[in-house]
């Protein structure tokens, strides 16, 4: 596979707080990264290096193709103003400003190409509805389409599900599958493993100082949450319960 | 019979040359500080502004020592003030535990008393009440140009940088990972704030500077959904705002003009706040609409960082 991003030896933090160390992993077009660990461990500070806002400490990232001329980006819902004045398809517009510069306007090209994304998203009924009006599942579908408009082949999404509903992280969830089918590199931090385990091809679990890097079966072992600081030894037992039943539902 | 009584006033004022150019001048001045006033707003820098307009004082009044009441004075004194206050401003916060209001709240008080203590050095030859209030009936040709200057350049600004400004309002995380200097904006956004608060500083004074960016902006918010619906609202009440204030002076001789201009701009914001769709109106038409049975739906809750 063709790796957009090369990390080596990475460690990341601020002045006088190292949050992990010794980070290596390639991302790679066409798989999905989940990027766990619990409050604090990093996964932000993580993004955050990827999007160039943030040096690593110690260590390097390359882009071996050269950096993307354009990186998908979803931040925490918390970090953004649902009271501006702007409507739905501006707002996932803006994913294509860069397209067509500080003047012009949209052309029918460009219209369309909202249109269509916003229903991906599921949200082109509400496209000149104004921000204030939406649900919170609303509101992320829209910054989805966004993301679609940037046509990016790397997309970085932090913590979308935060404040969604099922039906609308399920809607999600299907784009971000059909991004990677497409050869795009996605890299998802979340909080819940279900998500994870259904539909991430690797992942990058942060904590107690440490980033373990792997496939999903790989790094997303009990004894690995435990020691981590992602789950304690009650969680991990009861999600190896869960599991066990979901096999054997599975070979009834 | 009230039509031929306002034709009446208006031909009446408009036989006075300090008159006409203080119309002029205030209808350049609300072209120029709507949109600046806006932006203030939505970025949640409504008193960061006014906290701006104490923070160019001493630039002001050194300017003034020095050099005499004149615009060239103003202009440099006020904007090394301004300008210095923004970018060690941007210093603190990038580089100190400081937020950005709590390292311009510091900052501008000590130019707000290093004002004060130079103004009150400098005797009774500095203009107290000109300072404070502004003399908008008394603006001289040099004023004028100032006034026009700063509109040209902040409108031309606000042409290229409306998208961006856009963009770094509404989503400032998205606007910074997809921009190489995204600073650039906040600074050139800084530096018209600046240049307008000079332009407003001779015409409405120091205290009454932020008025006309502020209330215009707010009681618009309350109308309108978009930025378009904001910007265009926003100068049509700062307009409204100055000729009304303006013939109130005019009629009320003993009246100052600058107050008189920010007093109808907040008659405006608190019509706006009970009647405006986006105020207590929504929530008024609600309950009297009989086939109502809807609930409105609440405003989003602001976010907290």
């Amino acid at each position: 596979m063709t790796a957009i991003a090369e990390i080596r030896n990475v460690s990341l933090g601020y002045p006088g707080l190292t949050l992990f160390r010794g980070l290596n992993l390639d991302i790679e077009a066409g798989t999905t990264l989940a990027v766990l660990g619990s409050n604090g461990a990093g996964k932000s500070t993580f993004v955050k290096m990827l999007l160039g806002l943030l040096e690593p400490l110690t260590g390097r990232m390359t882009w071996p193709g050269g950096r993307p001329r354009e990186v998908g980006y979803l931040a925490q819902m918390s970090e953004f103003d649902r009271r501006f004045p702007i409507r739905v398809r501006d707002l996932a517009g803006m994913g294509a400003w860069k397209g067509f510069g500080f003047w012009s306007g949209l052309d029918r090209e460009g219209r369309n190409r909202v249109a269509a994304a916003l229903d991906q998203a599921g949200v082109l009924e509400l496209a000149e509805r104004s921000l204030h009006t939406l649900s919170g599942g609303q509101l992320q579908r829209t910054l989805f389409a966004r993301v679609i408009l940037q046509d990016a082949p790397l997309i970085l999404l932090d913590e979308p599900f935060a404040a969604v509903d099922q039906s609308s992280e399920a809607h999600l969830l299907g784009l971000i599958d059909s991004w990677r089918r497409q050869g795009r590199a996605v890299v998802l931090v979340v909080h819940d493993l279900s998500s994870v385990l259904d539909h991430c091809s690797h992942a990058l679990l942060l904590g107690s100082g440490s980033a373990t890097y792997g496939t999903v079966e790989d790094v997303l072992t009990p004894e690995r949450l435990i020691a981590q600081g992602y789950l304690s030894k009650s969680q991990a037992s009861w999600m190896l319960r869960s599991a066990q039943s979901n096999v054997d539902s599975a070979r009834v | 019979m009230w039509t031929p009584l306002v034709f009446e006033l208006f031909a009446e004022m408009w036989d006075y040359a300090f008159m006409r150019r203080a119309f002029v001048a205030t209808t350049v001045l609300s072209a120029s500080v709507a949109p600046v006033g806006a932006f203030l707003v939505l970025r949640r820098l409504s008193l960061a502004g006014e906290a701006m307009a104490h923070a160019i004082t001493p630039g002001v009044v050194i300017g003034f020592v020095i050099a005499g009441l004149s615009v060239t004075s103003l202009l440099i004194g006020g904007l090394i003030a301004g300008v210095g206050v923004a970018i060690l401003t941007a210093f603190l916060t990038r580089k100190t535990i400081l937020r950005s209001d709590a390292s311009l709240a510091s900052l501008y008080l000590i130019a707000l008393a290093a004002g004060i203590f130079i103004l009150s050095a400098a005797g009774s030859a500095v203009p107290l009440k000109s300072f404070l209030f502004g003399s908008i009936l008394g603006i001289d040709d040099a004023s004028m140009m100032l006034v026009g200057g700063v509109a040209t350049v902040t409108l031309i600004s606000f042409a290229v940088l409306l998208r961006p400004l856009i963009v770094s309002t509404c989503d400032p995380v998205f606007f910074e990972s997809q921009s190489q200097r995204p600073w650039i904006v906040e600074q050139a956004f800084m530096l018209l704030l600046v240049l307008n608060l000079l332009a407003a500083f001779k015409t409405l004074g120091t205290l009454m500077a932020v008025g006309l960016m502020i209330l215009p902006a707010t009681a618009a918010r309350y109308w309108s959904s978009t930025i378009t619906g904001q910007l265009v609202l926003g100068f049509a009440l700062a307009l409204a705002s100055c000729w009304i204030g303006l013939t109130l002076s005019y009629v009320l001789p003993e009246t100052p003009s600058g107050p008189g201009i920010v007093l109808v701009a907040g008659v405006f914001f608190l019509i706006s706040a009970v009647i405006g769709p986006l105020g207590f109106g929504r929530r008024l038409r609600k309950s009297s609409d009989p086939h109502s049975n809807t609930v409105p739906t609440p405003l989003p809750v602001e976010r907290t960082q």
